[in-house]
């Protein structure tokens, strides 16, 4: 008895909840439930399936009958409110009227999906970018497992490139928290292969690199921890791209040797397909210290990643490294000092520090679009409410309930909000194609994860939910405000309840509050034009027209000596000289806008460093005579490096003004000498104009500049003055290099327009999108003073006809409606400017500080944003005062 | 008022069945005689039509284990549901008068 057959019982449940009383259930269910039994011996699975077919035929019958029945008429006595039938079939009555609405409106429903649409696109591209580049923006496996590590102080923002070698050496040997440390440091390495010399991305690491990041080799093997010696370092591991490209994806490759900076490398492997951690690498060798630089602690330079060993946790890492950190400044405290062991994650770690407020500046705007798209869509709703007030009221006062009509109003907003679902996924895929596109390559590879960018399910998620989310927020006011219409007022002919009023109110409120968030997104727009304006156009301190600059580094293998060094620039200066269209020709170690620096600890002579301190990092430059002729950079006072500063000669120095004003303010700085740590003393004989070196970090930095005659550099760039057009000497400077040595890759030949372009790549790029939200948020916001005022002008048709019937003439009638529009946007704008000023700190952060929110800007903007608001409605204005007094009066 | 079809054959079932007529022997009945398949959900709801215009009463037996503990619903011709069948017969049966020739082979 107890293992008597019983049918599926969720079938049951579900079919027993389609019917409403207990007689049926037992009937229906009783008798299903009989018949299974007589079919359970032919087969268990068979006569369930059989009980399936049946329970779904007999449900479908009593759902369409029941349907049928509802439509057709309503005698039958009020179903209950709370059973499955009732639910179910009001629920689909309710969508086929919320459909039959929308397709009743095809024009407005469009508008809605189309804003819409903008809004939704505008979030999800947002959330695609963030989502690939802060959330998920590597592809090695295991992540979780990988850790970052810096040695920073309290308030230093960068986390790469902030462990010194001994530092470094001395967390390997101390931390067993972590299975696998690895350092890694910049490495330009110049890959001579079978043809054309190129410069590759490489770098330097540790042993430990690839096993910390759990990458298997594609091809040979990785390093081993005795190639961290030198004389046994000149490995390679090479990038599976490169390998592709340079060598044909030759396995042979394996085991043979390439030239790099002049020094034969034998290959040992080649990385898995798609590895190019960091920044593109294409070429990884073993990072090897002298016995010197290994006792560094001074020089920060390396960045370090790890991975945590079995079992242990990220928590358990970051104990035991503060640890290491305070014992490591308790030992060194000279050095030491305040510098704390930090650990993230690898995502954390390796994120671009300008990154995160440009992210958040975006997603606070593209929030801010939504917003405006909402109170939009809203306002839209609210004016088709006032049209379809009456058909609501005649449905309410035959006993339609408002929850009921609520709920259909509802259901149109989120179908609309689903349809718009496709667009913006559309305008997503358009908008990271063209993202993708316009970053040049060699710009994407600092961004990790640029190139994964994609819409994936994550996004499509994501859309749907902020569609669903969006449907509610702008339908749930509208919709209110519709089943509220005093039914008797609302069924008067030609009646003007004060519902109309209320609605109106809101709707006018809508409009501010889009004039008020569309402000601080045109602020931000404009902001970001000036700034980028500011860098390619503001004062440089130098002349960057008809400049063209190259860049090279030689390799420590060919030119071992210091003299080969300086006789490649000065033969390479003479050649440029030489040739035709060029004025000037020099050399130096590092080029404004280049993006990197390069810095010296230095001693002022008679200003000791107080012990404990870190003494002063100016700017260090070794530059050829003429080099600031060249680059028209003023000689303040003294002189410049002359062709008498040779490898024998006194030792001097040119210092930047604001290096002098440092250290000896208001005196004279000529005839004083500074020197670097160890250093040879050098003499002050002139000062110079100050060069912005970077606009985001490197405004006027205190600079010093020495002959590259007494100090050749392996790292140049050589900069040409040109006649006319730079560009078209671009050849030319290739070939003179070819001459001296035809070994030697170039790279950046360009013009220095070109290469302040090229910095202002991500600042552009926060304009454009800017200049998106913006538009946007301008377009909506002028489209709503538009609606409210066509709106105001329909509403008020009579009104205007008795007055201008009374004696009011067009201009009063147009000024009437201006008035309107004014305080509408006057109070829109006022609010705009305190969220402004609110959110000048994101702005600025966002913007990089290159330039600052100031109030003349704000206001600017608020009066372009009033003067739209007034613009937009002068033209229901106009239709206002043309409405003829006698019309507007019989329509009543 | 009219009977429809479907609801003839159904009262005429019951009739047949004798107070033994629950939804599953009516069914049966249905097919055995005219050799029509019926749709069980088609037949619920024509039962609940005819109890609701009270042509047919019903009422529930006790609970029985092989319906898993459920009651069976048996249902009686009314004395409104015996006219109407009554009336629909006869016009029918004024209507066929005189067609014999033509409709019995």
């Amino acid at each position: 008895v107890s293992n008597r057959p019983a049918p599926p019982s969720v079938v049951e449940r579900f079919l027993g909840a389609l019917l409403r009383s207990q007689e049926r259930r037992d009937a229906i269910l009783g008798d299903l439930h009989e018949e299974y039994c007589g079919r359970v011996d032919a087969g268990r699975w068979r006569a369930a399936a059989w009980y399936v077919v049946h329970a779904a035929g007999i449900a479908a019958r009593i759902l369409t009958s029941e349907l049928a029945g509802v439509a057709r008429r309503d005698d039958r006595p009020r179903l209950p409110a709370n059973t499955g039938a009732s639910m179910i079939s009001t629920l689909g009555l309710e969508l086929r009227h919320a459909f039959r609405a929308i397709l009743k409106r095809p024009a407005l429903s469009l508008t809605l999906a189309i804003t819409l649409a903008l809004g939704l696109g505008a979030n999800a591209s947002i959330f695609a970018m963030i989502d690939a580049l802060v959330l998920r923006p590597f592809t090695m496996p295991d992540q979780d497992r990988i850790v970052f590590l810096s040695h920073t102080r309290d308030g230093e923002i960068d986390r790469k490139e902030t462990v010194s070698p001994a530092d470094f050496l001395d967390l390997r040997a101390q931390a067993d928290t972590l299975e696998h440390i690895a350092a890694i440091e910049w490495w330009d390495a110049n890959l001579v292969g079978r043809d054309e010399p190129e410069a590759v991305t490489g770098f330097k690491v540790s042993s430990d690199f690839f096993p910390a990041l759990g990458v298997q080799p594609g091809q040979g093997r990785m390093f081993m921890r005795d190639e961290e010696t030198l004389g046994r370092h000149t490995r390679v591991v090479l990038g599976h791209a490169l390998w592709k490209r340079r060598f044909a994806a030759d396995p042979a490759v394996v085991g043979s040797t390439v030239q790099i900076d002049g020094m034969p490398h034998e290959v040992i492997g080649v990385a898995p397909e798609g590895f190019d951690f960091p920044m593109g690498a294409q070429v990884w060798a073993p990072l090897a210290f002298t016995k010197e630089i290994a006792e560094r602690r001074r020089s920060r330079y390396l960045t370090v990643v790890g991975r945590l060993a079995p079992g242990r946790t990220l928590e358990e890492a970051k104990s035991q490294l503060t640890v290491i950190g305070e014992r490591l400044e308790a030992q060194h405290p000279d050095t030491n000092r305040g510098y704390k062991v930090r650990v993230y994650t690898l995502a954390q770690g390796m994120l671009d520090v300008g990154l995160g407020p440009i992210l958040s500046l975006w997603q606070a705007s593209a929030i801010f679009v939504l917003l405006i798209v909402c109170a939009n869509v809203a306002s839209l709703l609210l004016a088709r409410g006032a049209e379809r007030q009456r058909e609501i009221a005649v449905r309410l006062a035959i006993g339609a309930s408002r929850a009921r009509i609520v709920r259909e109003l509802l259901m149109e907003s989120a179908i609309v909000a689903l349809a718009a679902i496709p667009a913006a996924l559309a305008l997503v895929w358009v908008a990271l194609a063209l993202l993708k596109s316009s970053l040049p390559a060699k710009m994407s590879r600092f961004v990790a994860g640029w190139n994964e960018m994609n819409i994936d399910l994550r996004l499509f998620a994501f859309i749907a939910g902020l569609a669903l989310l969006t449907a509610l927020v702008f339908g749930i006011v509208p919709a209110l405000q519709a089943v509220r219409p005093k039914l008797s007022e609302s069924l008067k002919e030609g009646g003007r309840s004060v519902a109309g009023t209320a609605r109106f109110r809101l709707r006018r409120g809508l409009v501010i509050g889009e004039m008020a968030l569309s402000l601080p997104l045109l602020v931000a727009c404009g902001l970001s034009i000036l700034s980028v304006n500011q860098f390619l156009n503001g004062p440089q301190g130098f002349n960057p027209d008809n400049l063209i600059t190259v860049q090279t580094t030689l390799s420590e293998g060919t030119y071992g000596s210091t003299e080969s060094r300086w006789q490649f620039a000065e033969r390479v200066i003479a050649g440029l000289k030489q040739s035709p269209g060029v004025l000037r020709a020099a050399a130096t170690n590092n080029l404004p806008a280049s993006g990197s620096n390069n810095s010296r600890f230095i001693e002022v002579e008679g200003q000791p460093v107080p012990t404990g301190e870190d003494p002063f990092g100016a700017s260090y430059r070794a530059v050829s005579p003429g080099y600031f002729a060249a680059m028209e950079i003023p000689i303040l006072s003294g002189r410049g490096i002359s062709e008498a500063d040779r490898e024998n000669s006194l030792d001097v120095a040119v210092v930047s003004k604001s290096l002098v004003d440092r250290h000896w303010p208001g005196q004279d700085a000529l005839g004083r000498r500074i020197r670097m740590i160890n250093g040879e003393w050098l003499t002050i004989v002139g000062v110079s104009g100050d060069v912005i070196h970077d606009w985001f970090a490197g405004r006027n930095r205190p600079t010093f500049y020495r002959p590259m005659a007494q100090a050749p550099v392996l790292s140049m760039a050589f900069v040409t003055r040109t006649k006319t057009d730079p560009g078209a000497v671009a050849p030319t400077i290739r070939d003179v290099v070819r001459t001296v040595d035809p070994k030697q890759p170039v790279f950046e030949l360009l013009t220095m327009r070109e290469v302040l372009r090229d910095r202002t790549t991500g600042l552009r790029f926060v304009a454009a999108i800017m200049i998106v939200f913006g538009g946007i948020a301008l377009l909506l916001a002028i489209l709503g003073v538009y609606g409210v005022m066509a709106h105001m002008v329909t509403q008020r048709t009579h009104e205007i006809g008795v007055r201008m019937a009374l004696g009011a003439t067009q201009r009063d009638v147009v000024r009437l409606s201006i008035l309107h529009a004014a305080r509408l946007t006057a109070v829109g704008a006022a609010l705009g400017v305190v969220l402004a000023v609110g959110l000048s700190r994101l702005i600025e952060a966002g913007l990089l500080g290159v330039i600052s929110s100031d109030f003349r800007v704000v206001s600017g903007f608020a009066v372009v944003l009033i003067g739209a608001g007034l613009a937009a409605g002068y033209i229901p204005a106009r239709r206002a005062s043309s409405i003829n007094p006698i019309v507007a009066l019989r329509a009543e | 008022m009219y009977l429809g079809e479907f609801e003839q054959v159904v009262l005429v079932a019951v009739l047949r069945l004798e107070g033994e007529a629950y939804a599953i022997p009516i069914r049966e009945e249905i097919e055995r005689v005219t050799g029509r398949n019926v749709a069980r959900g088609a037949l619920y709801t024509a039962l609940e039509r005819l109890e609701s215009k009270r042509y047919l009463a019903s009422h529930m037996s006790a609970p029985l284990p092989e319906r898993g503990g459920r009651s069976r619903r048996y249902f009686s011709v009314t004395p409104a549901g015996l006219a109407a069948v009554k009336a629909s017969r006869t016009s029918l049966l004024r209507l066929w008068q005189g067609l014999e020739g033509r409709l019995e082979p």
